[in-house]
Order: structure tokens, then C-alpha cells, then sequence
């Protein structure tokens, strides 16, 4: 019987780095492939994961099971550490063009059930994501892919920030309405 | 969420695209704004399933080689100083039944308390501390009885700072690179940690020149029966017991 990620947690915080490891095992691909994705950048996506995956075992505390599951808790992290990374080393305008051809050569293998439902949650998500307006989609993964700020958005999109917020605003609406029953899939 | 002047900025709020400042002011609106906060509850879920956009990319395995060569490194150090903590907290209730109070210490030092329990050094630079630390293991070996061993360095401010022990019979050298220098009328300090004893102190005192650079030889020959060797910060001349959190650990096997 596999511990749910919430009970490993519980043996993270007393120091247990077996428990430790059943989490990474179970949320590298998609801590990696958001680092990267932001990153762009192979080293910088491999920093990111690292400096998350050591401040969740350090911090395995602050873990609040009432406020999310561990994979939004962990993704949350990374999160934060490519926007700080994005904004340490200004690897925004390299991001394009080292994206080419990687997901051919690294992309995950589907290795077990939970894998290959996640790739179809992915695919979803992709998919809701490419039903919205352009103009939405576009504020949405420059806010949350790009670590940019509504106000450099603004700037770089020529637009007023109260039009950016907007459609900030309706693209979650409707990608929250696309995906409607969309739940994370539990280990 | 109608008629509330924050209306437009759940989104960019869920989306980590405000800027520090008001997104610090906007989490304290959203604490007395019932509208603000389901319209920010009810986005969330549609924020949180962005990573999935990602295409998924397996990390390499090497990455996980690295980390959990730290998280072991780490879960060792902190069984050790629980078991210590045990052990003294035993003691201490001994003491206690046996009536004798002076013997309650007023704050557990770091090496008898747990390690996540350990302050970073610079308080002002970072409130968590994160340890950037590189793979321990054998890495070259500069004759038969000679080889290298990469330490931790728990400095947040200075990820890119870098340890490594060089041991041989002739001498024991502590290599560092791009340390942070210690703090103002302080100098760091190497300690000898061996089984189930406090660290012992060293004379070997350092400071690193604009690189963060120095090398330092912690005493002629082998470590004998030592399993860590540690270095903190200390007043200048150094101590005769740590004063501070430990800046760099090494395993010496």
C-alpha cells in the first residue's frame, strides 16, 4: 500500500529522506517540466527544482494539508523559484529558442498508470488552454509561464494594465469553465 | 466581488503577476473582502492547473543523484542531533528529579538541538535557509592515499559557493570558493565533529579573499576517527564552543 503524499509529509518534517524521496519521485516530472517551461533553460530548470525540492524538505513544517495538495504546494514553489530565477538572470529572451526540440529528446516516459493519467490531465489542460481568446491565453502564460507583471505586460503588450487584469480575469473564468470537473490525480 | 474597487485584480493576483508590494496589500485586502476571496478561491483552481500546460519533461536522474546525496547528508546530521537532544533532554530530566535546576540549559546549542531547527547564520539574509550544497563523494584522488570529498555550504546567500575536503596522509585541507565573507569581527572556524561527541574546536581560522576563495590546512595528517568536519562563524581568535550555525559540513567518508 502506497502512504498518501499528505502522510509522507508528515514523516518528511521528522527528517525522513526515504519519505523524502517517495515525494520527488512522484512530483519531479511535473516540477521539472514547469521549471522548464519557464526557464527555458536546462541548467537554470535543474537549479530550480533543486533549490524547491530543498526548501520543501527543509520547511516540510509550513506544509498545510487544508490548503491544497502537496503536488499544488510543491508546484507552488517552483513557481516562485523560476520567477526568481527569471528575474535574477534575465533568461526571458532566451527562453524561445532553446524550447526547440527538447520535449522530442526529454519528453517523460508514461512508466506507470498515474503517469499516463497525468499526461492526459496535460493534455487537457493544453487543450482548454487553446480554446481561449488569443488575447487571454497570451496574458495568462506571460503572467504565470513568464514571471512578468501585469505592468510589464501592459508595457510590452502596448495595452493598459486595467485591459491586461481583465482578461487576466476571463481567461481563468473560462479555463476554470473548460475544465470544469478537473481534479489532480492521486498516487 | 461586485462593487468592490479590487475586482480586476483577483486574477493577476492568483497569477502571481502583481508586483511584490501590491500583492502584499492585496493579500490583505482579500483577508477582510469576502467576494475578493472566493472570486480568488474559485480562480486558484484554474491557476494551480497551469503546470499541467507544461509539456512534461522527465528530469535528469543525475538531478535526483544530487538532491537526495543532501537530503541524506542532512537526515543524518539530524538523527545525530536528535539522538544527542534525547540523549540531553534525559539527562536534563535526571538532573531535574534529582532536584538539581542548574543543570536546565537556558537554549540548546545547534549541535544538540535538531538540524531544521538550526537558525541560518545571516539572520538578514535569508528567512529560510537554503542549502546549496554539491554531491558528496569521492572525486579525484591525488595519489593512492590522497582524495577530494565535496562538502555542504548552508549559506542562502551564496548558492553558488562551493566546499571540498582534500585528504591524505600528509594533510587535511578544507578548499572553499565563493563564500561570503564572515561577518564583521568574525572569522570562520573549522570543528571536528566524531561520533556521539560535541564538535570539537580547531585552529584553523580563515577568511576568504574577493573570490570567496581560500584554502586552509585544518592540521597535518589524517582525520583521525573524525566523521564531519564543520566551520562556523566565530569572534575573531574563534571559540572553544560553536557560537554560531554551522556554514559548511563535510563528511569525511
Amino acid at each position: 500500500m502506497q502512504l498518501a503524499d499528505e502522510d509522507l509529509m508528515q514523516l518528511v518534517r521528522r527528517g525522513d529522506a526515504q519519505a523524502f524521496e517517495v515525494v520527488y519521485d512522484r512530483h519531479a516530472t511535473a516540477a521539472f517540466s514547469l521549471a522548464y517551461r519557464m526557464t527555458g533553460t536546462r541548467n537554470v530548470a535543474e537549479d530550480v527544482v533543486q533549490e524547491a525540492f530543498l526548501s520543501l524538505w527543509r520547511s516540510g513544517a509550513r506544509y498545510d494539508r487544508t490548503r491544497g495538495s502537496v503536488r499544488t504546494w510543491v508546484l507552488g514553489i517552483v513557481h516562485n523559484r523560476a520567477i526568481d530565477a527569471l528575474r535574477r538572470s534575465m533568461v526571458h529572451d532566451r527562453r524561445r529558442a532553446s524550447d526547440e526540440g527538447i520535449e522530442e529528446r526529454f519528453e517523460a516516459p508514461e512508466r506507470t498508470d498515474v503517469e499516463a493519467a497525468r499526461r492526459d490531465e496535460a493534455r487537457d489542460v493544453r487543450q482548454a488552454l487553446g480554446t481561449l481568446p488569443p488575447e487571454q491565453c497570451k496574458v495568462i502564460e506571460l503572467a504565470y509561464f513568464g514571471g512578468f507583471t501585469h505592468s510589464e505586460i501592459a508595457s510590452m503588450l502596448d495595452t493598459p494594465i486595467g485591459t491586461v487584469k481583465g482578461r487576466m480575469r476571463l481567461g481563468l473564468e473560462k479555463l476554470r469553465g473548460q475544465l470544469g470537473g478537473f481534479a489532480e490525480a492521486t498516487p | 466581488m461586485i462593487g468592490c474597487e479590487h475586482h480586476d485584480s483577483v486574477a493577476a493576483y492568483v497569477l502571481g503577476a502583481l508586483p511584490q508590494d501590491e500583492h502584499e496589500r492585496f493579500a490583505e485586502h482579500l483577508a477582510g473582502c469576502e467576494a475578493c476571496r472566493e472570486s480568488a478561491a474559485a480562480l486558484t483552481v484554474a491557476a494551480d492547473a497551469l503546470p499541467l500546460a507544461a509539456v512534461q519533461i522527465a528530469p535528469p536522474p543525475e538531478l535526483k543523484g544530487r538532491i537526495m546525496t543532501i537530503i541524506r547528508t542532512e537526515a543524518e546530521l539530524l538523527g545525530a542531533a536528535e539522538g544527542r537532544a534525547q540523549a540531553a533532554a534525559a539527562a536534563d530530566a535526571m538532573a531535574a528529579a534529582a532536584g538539581d535546576t542548574s543543570a536546565a540549559p537556558a537554549r540548546r546549542p545547534w549541535w544538540r538541538r535538531p538540524l531544521l531547527a538550526v537558525r541560518p547564520l545571516h539572520a538578514a539574509a535569508a528567512a529560510v535557509l537554503i542549502a546549496v550544497g554539491i554531491a558528496a563523494g569521492f572525486l579525484l584522488s591525488g595519489g593512492e592515499n590522497a582524495r577530494t570529498v565535496q562538502g555542504t555550504v548552508l549559506v542562502a546567500s551564496a548558492p553558488q559557493a562551493r566546499a571540498a575536503l582534500e585528504l591524505s596522509d600528509k594533510a587535511s585541507k578544507l578548499m572553499v570558493s565563493g563564500m561570503p565573507p564572515p561577518p564583521s569581527g568574525k572569522v570562520y572556524q573549522v570543528w571536528l565533529k566524531r561520533p556521539a561527541q560535541d564538535p570539537t574546536p580547531t585552529t584553523a581560522l580563515f577568511r576568504v579573499d574577493a573570490q570567496g576563495r581560500a584554502d586552509v590546512e585544518i592540521q597535518r595528517g589524517r582525520l583521525k576517527g573524525v566523521e564531519q568536519v564543520l566551520v562556523t562563524a566565530e569572534p575573531d581568535g574563534g571559540s572553544m564552543a560553536p557560537t554560531s550555525d554551522p556554514v559548511i559540513a563535510a563528511r569525511t567518508a
